[in-house]
C-alpha cells in the first residue's frame, strides 16, 4: 500500500508537473533547457570544486555551500556534450534531487541562465520516442515558448537514476 | 498544474489512518514526544526489572516498575491508542497487584514484563509507519498471548484478597506526564544536529576570518583583540552546544544486561554482568553505533569465553561468571571495557586454526599479541560447530570495522583460565577531527592524526620497484607498501620523483601503508562531514573538511587506502 501511494504520489507530481507551470531556463550548447523552478535552490557563480576520485567523468566533484558539502554535475558531461571551458557565464544551479529515497542538494554545471518562464500545459508535448530504450525518460516534455523549443528536465532522473554515482574501476 | 491528483492521493492516505491513530497522525509533535517517552519509560522498565530479577522481594523495585507503565498507559489514553493504552493497563494491573504485596513477581511475571516491553517497544515504534499508512507488524496475537499470561499470572497467583486499587494516590493523576515536567526540555535529534552543524560553520567561519589574510597585514591591535574574543566565545558555544548531544552510555549498557541474561539462559551459562561508569558521555551518534559492536562481542564472550558451569567448578571458579561492562574518560577520549573471567584466549588453538585457515603460513614468528589480533580477521572463528548467534565468523571482524569506522581502536589482554579484556578506545565526538593537511598536485587532503605515525623524505635507494615501479618503501628494516597518492586519484601536476616529495606512513590496525605525498601543510581540527549518499562506495575517502580559506579537502580513510594499495600492487599496473 505504502509503495503504490508514493508512486501515485509521485506520478501526480511528475503529471502536474509536466502539463505546465514556471520553468528556469538554461543553455547547453545551442540548446536550452527547463527545469521545475520549485526544484531550484539558488544560482551560483562556478566556485572552486574539489575532486573526488574514482567517480563518473560527469561528475565534477564537491563544492562548500555555506558550510554544507554539496556534489556538483556538469550536464554537458552527462549528455555528452564535447567539453568547454568555463565561461563568464557558466553557472552552478543548485536544486533538490530525490535520491535513494532522500532529498539531496546538487549542483548542476550549465553553460548560461536564462530565465524563469511559465509554460502553459497546452504547449507541451511528450518527448518522441526514440526507440525502446528509456533514454528520453528524463525528459518531462519539449515546451514551445516564444517561438523556441525547451526542453523540459526531470532532474530526479537524470541524476537521481543512477544511484550512487558508478564508481570507476581502478 | 492542476492539484486534483494529489488531493485524492492525501485523502485516500487520511482513510487508511486506523481511527485510534488521528490524534496522532494529526499532531506530529504530540506525537514524536508520545514515542521518545514511550521508548525512554520502556528503557527504565527493562532496566528495572532486571533489578528485579535478582531482589524479587524489593517492593520499592515493583513501584518503579508500575509508574512508567502507568504513565505510557496515560499518554496512549490521552492520544486515543487504544491498543496501546489496554495492553499497558494489563500489565498495569498486574504490578498493581504485585506493589500492594499481594503477588509476588516470580521468574513467569518477569518473563511477562519483559515479553510486553518487546512487544510495546515494536508497537510504538511503528506508530509513525502506521499513522503513514504502512504495513507494520501485526503484533496482535503476541499481545493477547501475553494478555492471557498476565491473567493467567493472576489467578493462579492472587489468592489472597485481591485488592484491585493499590495504596498510592498516583493512579488517580492526569496520565500526561511528560506536559508537566519543566526543568528539562525535549529537543528532537535532528534539531540539534543542525545546531551542531551550524556551530560547526561557525567555528570555521571565525578561522576562516582569524586568517584573513587583509587582517593579518593591518596589524591592528583592537581588531585583533575583538577577534580573539569572537573566537573565546565561538569556542564556548561549540563545547555547549557539543555537550547537549552527548548522553550517557547507560542505555547500552542495560541493553547488555538483558542480552546477557537472555543468553546466558539460551547457553546455559549463568552469567551476570557488572557495570562501572554507566554515566559516562559521550556523543549520541557515537552511542548509537557502538551497540551493535559492543552486543557482538557480548555474544561471543558469552558463547566462547564463557566456560559451562562444571568447567568452571574444576577450575574452581564460582559457576556463575561474570562480565564487566566498564566505561570512563582517558585522554582526552573515552574507553569502554568488556572483561570476563572466563576461559581466556586459546592462544594455540587461534594459532593452529589461522594457519588450517591459510590466513599466515606458520604461527612461529607470531607473538601472542600478534595471534590474539588474527580473530578480528575476516572469516576467521575458531567455534567448532556453527551456533545460532556466533561462529559463522562473521562475528570480531565485523567489529573491529565498526570501531575503525568511529575512529576507535580496539586492544585485547587475556590470560588463560584468567579471562580476557576487550578494551575499546574512542574519540570523544564524531564531528570533528585532529588532522594533518596534505598537499598533492593543488588538491588538498586531510588524514587523521591518530592514523599518522611518521612522515619522512626517503632516499633514493630506499625506494624499491618492480616491474620499474615505485612499490615498497624502506623505513628501518621495514618494507612498507607505497601508494602515490596523486597517481591513485588521478591528480596532475605531481612531483615526479618520490624521493622530491614527502612519505606519510600511516597505519590501520598496524598494518602500515606510506603514502607519497607533495607537502605537509600543517595540523588543525577540521568537522567531518559527509560526502552524501552520492560518493558512497568511494575507497580511501572518509568524508570532506572546509578548510581555512573555504574550500573542501577530502579525509583519507587509512583502510580504504590500504585495501586501494593492495589492489594496486597486485594489477601491476593502473
Amino acid at each position: 500500500m505504502a509503495t503504490t501511494e508514493t508512486a501515485a504520489t509521485r506520478m501526480s507530481a511528475a503529471a502536474a508537473a509536466g502539463s505546465g507551470g514556471k520553468y528556469l531556463t538554461f543553455m547547453l550548447g545551442r540548446e536550452e533547457y527547463g527545469l521545475p523552478v520549485l526544484k531550484v535552490r539558488e544560482i551560483i557563480k562556478v566556485m572552486d570544486i574539489t575532486h573526488v576520485p574514482q567517480v563518473a567523468a560527469h561528475v565534477l566533484g564537491v563544492i562548500n555551500l555555506r558550510g554544507k558539502v554539496i556534489p556538483v554535475i556538469d550536464l554537458r558531461r552527462k549528455f555528452g556534450f564535447p567539453a568547454q571551458e568555463h565561461t563568464e557565464r557558466t553557472c552552478i544551479i543548485v536544486a533538490e534531487v530525490e535520491l535513494a529515497q532522500a532529498t539531496v542538494m546538487m549542483g548542476v554545471v550549465v553553460d548560461a541562465v536564462s530565465e524563469v518562464v511559465n509554460v502553459l500545459a497546452s504547449d507541451v508535448d511528450r518527448a518522441p520516442d526514440f526507440g525502446g530504450h528509456d533514454d528520453t525518460d528524463y525528459i518531462l516534455g519539449l515546451a514551445k515558448v516564444k517561438g523556441s523549443v525547451k526542453i523540459l528536465l526531470d532532474l530526479d532522473r537524470v541524476l537521481g537514476s543512477d544511484g550512487p554515482i558508478a564508481i570507476r574501476p581502478i | 498544474m492542476s492539484p486534483s491528483p494529489r488531493k485524492k492521493t492525501a485523502k485516500a492516505a487520511r482513510a487508511a489512518v486506523d481511527a485510534e491513530l488521528a490524534t496522532f497522525a494529526s499532531d506530529p509533535e504530540l506525537a514524536e514526544m508520545f514515542v521518545a517517552d514511550g521508548l525512554d519509560h520502556l528503557g527504565t522498565i527493562e532496566q528495572t526489572v532486571l533489578k528485579l530479577e535478582t531482589s524479587p522481594a524489593d517492593l520499592e523495585l515493583v513501584n518503579d516498575l508500575f509508574r512508567p507503565f502507568h504513565t505510557i498507559k496515560g499518554n496512549a489514553g490521552v492520544l486515543g491508542i487504544g491498543s496501546v493504552e489496554a495492553f499497558s493497563h494489563k500489565l498495569e494491573t498486574l504490578l498493581d497487584l504485585a506493589r500492594s504485596g499481594s503477588h509476588p513477581m516470580g521468574p513467569i511475571e518477569i518473563e511477562l514484563v519483559l515479553n510486553a516491553v518487546d512487544l510495546l517497544r515494536l508497537m510504538i515504534k511503528e506508530l509513525p509507519a502506521r499513522a503513514a499508512g504502512e504495513v507494520v507488524t501485526d503484533v496482535a496475537s503476541r499481545c493477547q498471548h501475553v494478555m492471557a499470561g498476565v491473567d493467567a499470572a493472576i489467578a493462579s497467583g492472587a489468592t489472597a484478597a485481591v485488592t484491585a486499587t493499590g495504596p498510592g494516590e498516583e493512579t488517580t493523576d492526569s496520565g500526561a506526564t511528560w506536559l508537566a515536567e519543566d526543568s528539562t526540555v525535549k529537543v528532537s535529534t535532528s534539531k540539534l544536529d543542525a545546531l551542531v552543524d551550524m556551530v560547526g560553520e561557525l567555528v570555521i567561519a571565525q578561522a576562516i576570518l582569524a586568517e584573513d589574510p587583509a587582517l593579518l597585514r593591518s596589524g591592528d591591535e583592537r581588531l585583533s583583540r575583538q577577534l580573539a574574543q569572537v573566537k573565546r566565545i565561538t569556542g564556548d558555544i561549540q563545547r555547549d552546544a557539543m555537550s547537549m548531544r552527548m548522553v550517557p552510555i547507560r542505555r547500552t549498557f542495560q541493553k547488555m544486561v538483558r542480552l546477557t541474561r537472555d543468553l546466558s539462559k539460551t547457553f546455559n551459562k549463568p552469567t551476570t554482568v557488572a557495570i562501572v561508569g554507566e554515566e559516562t558521555e559521550l556523543d549520541r551518534k557515537l552511542v548509537e553505533q557502538l551497540t551493535d559492536p559492543l552486543m557482538h562481542m557480548v555474544r561471543n564472550t558469552i558463547d566462547h569465553g564463557i566456560e559451562p558451569p562444571d568447567v568452571r567448578a574444576a577450575a574452581g571458579k564460582p559457576p556463575t561468571a561474570v562480565i564487566s561492562l566498564k566505561a570512563f574518560h582517558r585522554a582526552g577520549g573515552v574507553v569502554v571495557e568488556i572483561a570476563d573471567d572466563g576461559a581466556g584466549l586459546d592462544t594455540e588453538r587461534i594459532a593452529a586454526r589461522a594457519v588450517a585457515l591459510g590466513l599466515i603460513p606458520d604461527a612461529g614468528v607470531l607473538t601472542a599479541a600478534e595471534i590474539h589480533q588474527l580473530i578480528f580477521r575476516p572469516g576467521f572463528s575458531t567455534a567448532d560447530r556453527v551456533t545460532e548467534l556466533s561462529g559463522r565468523g562473521v562475528g570480531m571482524d565485523v567489529v573491529r570495522r565498526n570501531i575503525q569506522a568511529l575512529r576507535g581502536r580496539i586492544e585485547i589482554q587475556t590470560e588463560r583460565g584468567r579471562g580476557t579484556t576487550f578494551s575499546l578506545q574512542l574519540p570523544l565526538t564524531l564531528a570533528i577531527v585532529d588532522g594533518l593537511v596534505l598537499r598533492v598536485g593543488q588538491d588538498r587532503f586531510v588524514i587523521p592524526t591518530p592514523a599518522v605515525k611518521e612522515s619522512l623524505r626517503p632516499r633514493p635507494e630506499d625506494v624499491h620497484t618492480t616491474h620499474g615501479r615505485p612499490c615498497m618503501v624502506q623505513v628501518r628494516e621495514r618494507l612498507i607498501p607505497l601508494l602515490h597518492l596523486g597517481d591513485a586519484f588521478g591528480i596532475r601536476g605531481t612531483r615526479e620523483r618520490i624521493s622530491d616529495g614527502t612519505v606519510v606512513i600511516a597505519e590501520d590496525n598496524g598494518r602500515p601503508v606510506a603514502l607519497v605525498v607533495d607537502e605537509l601543510l600543517g595540523k588543525r581540527e577540521v568537522v567531518i562531514r559527509s560526502l552524501g549518499e552520492m560518493f558512497r562506495g568511494v575507497s580511501g575517502i572518509a568524508g570532506g573538511a572546509i578548510l581555512g580559506d573555504g574550500r573542501i579537502g577530502l579525509i583519507l580513510d587509512t583502510g580504504g587506502l590500504l585495501a586501494l594499495a593492495a589492489r594496486t600492487a597486485s594489477s601491476g599496473a593502473m
